[in-house]
């Protein structure tokens, strides 16, 4: 079986009883391994709703269709499980953790991680050498590691560590939320080289933006267009290019 | 006499009746009459006096008894340590004195400036003595190597009391730390900081105690000219605890910091008050105290700045309270306060208390920590910034918030 992240028919809602209101509509996607899909669409489309939902944040009730990760239902699960699972969600905004080092949060994600899948924990050094070639890579300061995570970081530099989490984790499956907003040029191109660096055949990425300039530097094998809590296109990497070129108004009044 | 105090306690409870019994039995001595005196206008402080509204030793103790469990382990370290003992029944100084440090083991009461204000110092100053120890163990700092001085009070019995002045003579240095460990039903401990031009002084404060104890800890801090008192507190409550702090910027160019942190678990009350006077020009105070409570929990801070007019040109003060509610059905009392005559300061604020934060635990969550875990490292941070300023005893204030909230 080819396919890692199944989702069928999928509707969520967002908010409390009497307002919760239906941000996800009945979307089906398939990521087999190996291949990264993008998900465009316009502001209010129901993107970070997407990837909040497949990570289980509080607050967003799914009500109807499924969504399994290598064949497991993850509707189910805590956050902290699917990411056991391999789940990784990049961020839109990483959140700011004062006084929690960026080195003592992902060396307890990765052993918590580790023991929820009955696996031995990483030794110090092991960890703090992966760290280094990381962080090499990355062009992130080994003073920076050592820092709160995310506190007084520019919005480039909160970025790279996502990225930096990311190596780390070694998840099996990325999300990565408007992970080139806030970013210049060098910065954009650091974090693709290194989202790149995890493209493997046993993984999978969905990439979620709002342009297709992210799409330049991490070449996506399928592109879907998300509107109303819904896929309504789906094409190769021209589609991205077509909706820079005609916007959403155009694509989307050719499909409704 | 002792008929005539007891008059002056209006209704009083069996614990009041025996603390004046308890005075009867101290030699004749007019600075201890003077000070039960002061004890006496409101008995043991309870909420109907605006200071003392949260936290109510009168209902608190109504009886004086010997708890059931032992004192609290002490997690201050004594090795390398000059460490004075408080227990009920005794009074324990260290074996050896060094040069620099001379002590004074006064049988005689000695006068407590703002008795009024502070009515359990005021009871300890009063009861402390007799054959058990000095009434006032005077302590006065020639030099700055002196090893750390400890403070131990923990109790044997019903009550607990003790009375301690520390002068720190000019541009000397000392590092001091008191444990509260509980162990009476009330022990009340009163010191003096006496810090002279150019001295520093850095303090360490641990409390503990349970749901059978009452514990009062009261500090006055004298600053004169360019001295640094650095203070940091951490509390775990009893029945009630109140941890009490008056400093006065007498002279000029005086700094203080008062750190504190408060964990608080069911059935457990702790109270941080601190009343800080700038009396002189350009004097600093930076103040943090950080909470975080579970159900059937209460936590209360009081803290106050008082700026006069002309002395007080150029304070710069800032106060900072920030509590965690960890559970439905913890307390937070808090009453931050500013009075402020003087034009030309720079005085802040802050107090916020909550939940902790939705974002974070997610965020952490999502990276694979389960939520016990997020919740543990998210208030450990939180506490921990408190403790940053207390040099040695730093680590050991923090694993004991660690292996609290681990716990939780």
């Amino acid at each position: 079986m080819r396919t890692m992240l199944k989702i069928e028919n999928l509707t969520a809602t967002v908010g409390e009883d009497d307002d919760a209101k239906t941000i996800i509509n009945g979307l089906t996607l398939d990521v087999p391994k190996g291949e990264v899909h993008a998900i465009m669409g316009p502001n209010g489309a129901g993107k970070s709703t997407l990837s909040y939902v497949l990570t289980g944040r509080d607050g967003y009730e799914v009500t109807g269709g499924s969504a399994t990760l290598n064949g497991e239902d993850i509707l189910d699960m805590d956050p902290e499980e699917r990411a056991a699972k391999g789940l990784f969600l990049s961020f839109q905004y990483p959140v700011e953790i004062p006084g929690v080092p960026v080195m003592t949060f992902v060396r307890a994600a990765m052993n918590s991680q580790r023991k929820a899948r009955g696996e031995d924990e990483i030794s110090a050094p092991d960890f703090i050498k992966q760290s280094r070639e990381i962080g090499k890579a990355l062009k992130l300061d080994a003073e920076m590691l050592k820092r709160s995570l995310n506190v007084g970081f520019s919005g480039g530099e909160k970025k790279r560590l996502e990225i930096y989490q990311m190596m780390m984790l070694e998840p099996n499956f990325l999300i990565l939320d408007e992970t080139d907003s806030g970013l210049d040029i060098d910065a954009l191109k650091t974090v693709a080289d290194g989202v790149n660096a995890m493209r493997s055949p046993d993984r999978g990425m969905l990439v979620i933006t709002h342009y297709q300039r992210l799409l330049d530097h991490i070449q996506p094998d399928k592109v879907h267009v998300l509107s109303k809590g819904r896929i309504v296109a789906t094409g190769g990497p021209e589609l991205a290019h077509r909706l820079e070129k005609e916007g959403y108004e155009g694509i989307l009044g050719e499909v409704a | 006499m002792t008929t005539a105090l007891r008059d002056m306690i209006a209704n009083p409870t069996t614990a009041e009746l025996d603390l004046v019994a308890r005075y009867g039995m101290q030699p004749a001595d007019s600075r201890r009459e003077r000070l039960f005196e002061a004890f006496s206008r409101t008995g043991l402080p309870h909420r109907r006096l605006e200071a003392w509204k949260w936290t109510d030793f009168k209902v608190a103790l109504q009886g004086l008894d010997r708890p059931s469990t032992p004192p609290a382990q002490d997690p201050i370290p004594h090795a390398g340590a000059l460490v004075f003992r408080f227990s009920s029944n005794g009074y324990f100084p260290p074996d050896h004195i060094p040069d620099g440090l001379n002590v004074f083991e006064k049988d005689e009461a000695q006068a407590l400036g703002a008795a009024e204000d502070v009515p359990l110092g005021a009871l300890a100053a009063s009861l402390s003595g007799g054959k058990a120890r000095p009434a006032t163990l005077l302590l006065e700092v020639t030099s700055k190597e002196l090893p750390r001085l400890h403070f131990q009070f923990s109790g044997e019995g019903e009550a607990n009391f003790a009375r301690v002045v520390v002068v720190v003579r000019s541009d000397m240095a000392l590092t001091v730390s008191e444990s509260h460990l509980g162990g009476a039903g009330l022990t009340s401990s009163v010191i003096e900081f006496g810090l002279q031009k150019g001295s520093t002084v850095n303090r360490a404060v641990y409390q503990r105690g349970t749901s059978e104890e009452t514990i009062a800890s009261t500090a006055l801090v004298h600053l004169d000219a360019d001295s640094h008192y650095t203070q940091t507190s951490l509390a775990f409550g009893a029945k009630v605890a109140r941890l009490e702090t008056r400093v006065t910027h007498q002279e000029p160019s005086a700094k203080a910091t008062l750190n504190a942190a408060y964990l608080v678990g069911k059935d457990l009350h702790a109270d941080f008050t601190t009343h800080v006077r700038h009396g002189a020009n350009s004097c600093v105070t930076r103040q943090l105290t950080k909470g975080a409570v579970l159900n059937g929990g209460t936590g209360v801070f009081q803290g106050k700045f008082f700026v006069p007019r002309t002395a007080g040109q150029y304070t710069d003060a800032d106060m900072q309270h920030k509590a965690l509610l960890l559970e439905d059905g913890a307390v937070v009392f808090a009453k931050p306060e500013l009075e402020i005559y003087a034009d030309d300061v720079e005085c802040a604020h802050g107090n916020t208390s909550g939940a902790l934060d939705d974002d974070q635990l997610f965020y952490m969550r999502q990276r694979g920590l389960p939520e016990k875990t997020a919740r543990a490292l998210l208030t450990q941070a939180f506490v921990a910034e408190a403790f940053a300023e207390a040099g040695a005893l730093e680590e050991v204030l923090r694993a004991e918030a660690e292996a609290w909230l681990a716990a939780v």
